[in-house]
């Protein structure tokens, strides 16, 4: 399972990041860099609360 | 209060003028024991675009963008949609933008580069024990006088408040005299705002000249130090930026927290809930801000542009209630329905694209702490039997005069 990040997209709202810390890296201005991110085992459920609370609608699933 | 009501543009079709606005519509006037959320709500049955005249301070009229995808295409395209009005500069008859509100992209992100790090989530947590210390101690003042209280006066306003104090690196002294000068500005008459605004931007220039001279570690140092593109910020940038911190997180805080009490005290089982659950309140405080939000993002139109089929013209205001994007059923499932342990939650209580607030990391901080010390500290409440809050619409939702009591529980132990 991977989350694609459209960091154009991303306003910093870093509701990812309180879902999954392990997952996302903010960077110091509090978005996430360009790149997506690879979701380990056990991670999954976090993963989708993520996605699913991003507002801009900058991260999306794939299976 | 506000200016007369300014005619209707030509181009406005006429089916599509609205008797709503955000200050006189139903249920946006001061009322006792309000609901002005569940009023602006019945928007969603409407048109999704209307006009709404008188929409602002000065009379204008402005579209009203209802739903959530609508706002969201608004808000993410500040080229198209510009917030640049220098609404405080003007009340004051002079011409200088808040910074980062009022300045549009592309210019717009160099500002939000320098400011994000500031209140980056990271850098609040390290103000997290200084915002826990500031909630208890303004609790336990309030306990100590008795078992009802003003909560808004003695807790809500005064902790946003002086936590803004922190930031700027004043302490807490001279809380009573900015409380003072936050409730001209916020809720005073036109003569009293005009007044409080002049102070504020006096005290806050006065600090910058100091801070210029001799730095500290604080914000005003940091922001008359910096560098951006090589060049130093001009007084009025520094002007610009820190009045806009100054009333950016005090009313939209202390109306957060006053709508949370507000509910809490009609809901005794959640507040119950809550109380012998705090892990609890960090998703109930999502769930609040997405039902009881304050703000109006307005923005104007930089070029003719369509929206669900309706032509907004050059120059026309449009507004983005996000009272009503958050209780879109297209975004949620039982969108009327407040459910604390609420997980999808995609609210838009903090505005959506370039401008989303600064702050917000630090006001979801300030919200779930102050929550936590109230209820860990303040037995079961209640409103004040005799008494009745005050609600209030406009451009920035808020209850007023709103008395708890927790006489009854008192007694009981
Ligand atoms: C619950 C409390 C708060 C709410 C609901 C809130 C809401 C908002 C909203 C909706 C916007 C966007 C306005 C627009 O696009 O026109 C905004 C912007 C802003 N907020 Fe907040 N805010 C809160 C607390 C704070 C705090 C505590 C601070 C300061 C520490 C703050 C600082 C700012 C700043 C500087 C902006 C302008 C950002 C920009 O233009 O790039 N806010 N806020
Ligand atoms: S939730 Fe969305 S906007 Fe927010 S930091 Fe994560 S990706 Fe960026």
């Amino acid at each position: 399972m991977k989350v694609k990040v459209d960091a154009a997209k991303c306003q910093g709202n870093a509701r990812c990041w309180t879902w999954a810390p392990n997952l996302f890296e903010l960077n110091d201005e509090g978005y996430l860099d360009p790149g997506d991110v690879n979701v380990p085992e056990g991670e999954e459920e976090n993963a989708r609360r993520a996605v699913k609370s991003c507002p801009e609608r900058a991260l999306t699933l794939e299976e | 209060m506000r200016a007369a009501v300014q005619p209707v543009p030509d181009h406005v079709p006429q089916e599509l003028v609205s008797s709503f606005n955000l200050f006189t519509g139903p249920g946006m006037e001061p009322a006792p024991m309000g609901d002005p959320h569940a009023a602006i709500e019945t928007l969603l049955a409407g048109p999704p675009v209307f006009f709404a005249p008188g929409n602002t301070r000065n009379g204008e009229g402005t579209w009203v963008v209802v739903r959530a995808e609508d706002q969201r295409r608004v808000l993410q395209d500040g080229e198209t949609f510009s917030s640049n009005r220098n609404i405080f500069a003007s009340a004051l008859g002079e011409s200088w933008p808040m910074i980062p509100l009022e300045i549009d992209p592309p210019e717009h992100s160099k500002w939000r580069s320098l400011l994000n790090p500031l209140l980056s989530p990271r850098r609040v947590i390290g103000l997290e024990p200084i915002v826990r210390e500031r909630a208890i101690s303004l609790i336990e003042a309030m306990k100590s006088r008795g078992t009802d209280a003003d909560v808004m006066k003695d807790f809500c306003l005064p902790f946003a408040v002086s936590i803004f104090l922190q930031f700027l690196g004043i302490g807490s002294e001279r809380l009573e005299e900015f409380v003072g000068w936050a409730t001209d500005l916020l809720h005073g008459t036109p003569a009293q705002r005009t007044e409080a605004a002049r102070t504020v931007v006096s005290f806050l220039d006065e600090l910058r000249d100091l801070r210029r001279q001799e730095p500290t570690d604080d914000f005003m140092s940091f922001v008359t130090q910096a560098r951006i593109e090589g060049e130093s910020l001009s007084d009025m940038e520094v002007r610009g930026m820190s009045v806009l911190l100054f009333i950016a997180g005090l009313d939209t805080v202390a109306a957060a927290l006053g709508f949370d009490f507000y509910y809490l005290a009609q809901h005794a089982d959640q507040q119950e809930l809550l109380r012998t659950d705090p892990k609890r309140i960090q998703l109930a405080a999502e769930e609040m801000l997405r039902a009881f939000p304050s703000v109006t993002p307005v923005r104007r139109a930089t070029r003719d542009v369509e929206l669900q089929g309706i032509t907004i013209r050059k120059g026309d205001l449009v507004a983005c209630p996000s009272m009503t994007a958050n209780r879109d059923p297209a975004e949620f499932p039982d969108a009327g329905k407040i459910v604390l342990n609420r997980e999808d939650n995609r609210h838009v209580a903090f505005a959506y694209g370039p401008h989303r607030c600064l702050g917000s990391h630090l006001a979801r901080r300030e919200i779930v702490i102050g929550l936590e010390e109230f209820l860990a500290r303040i037995p079961t409440f209640r409103i004040k039997p005799g008494t009745a809050p005050i609600t209030h619409g406009g451009f920035v939702f808020g209850v007023d005069n709103l008395q708890l009591d927790w006489s009854e529980q008192e007694k009981a132990q």
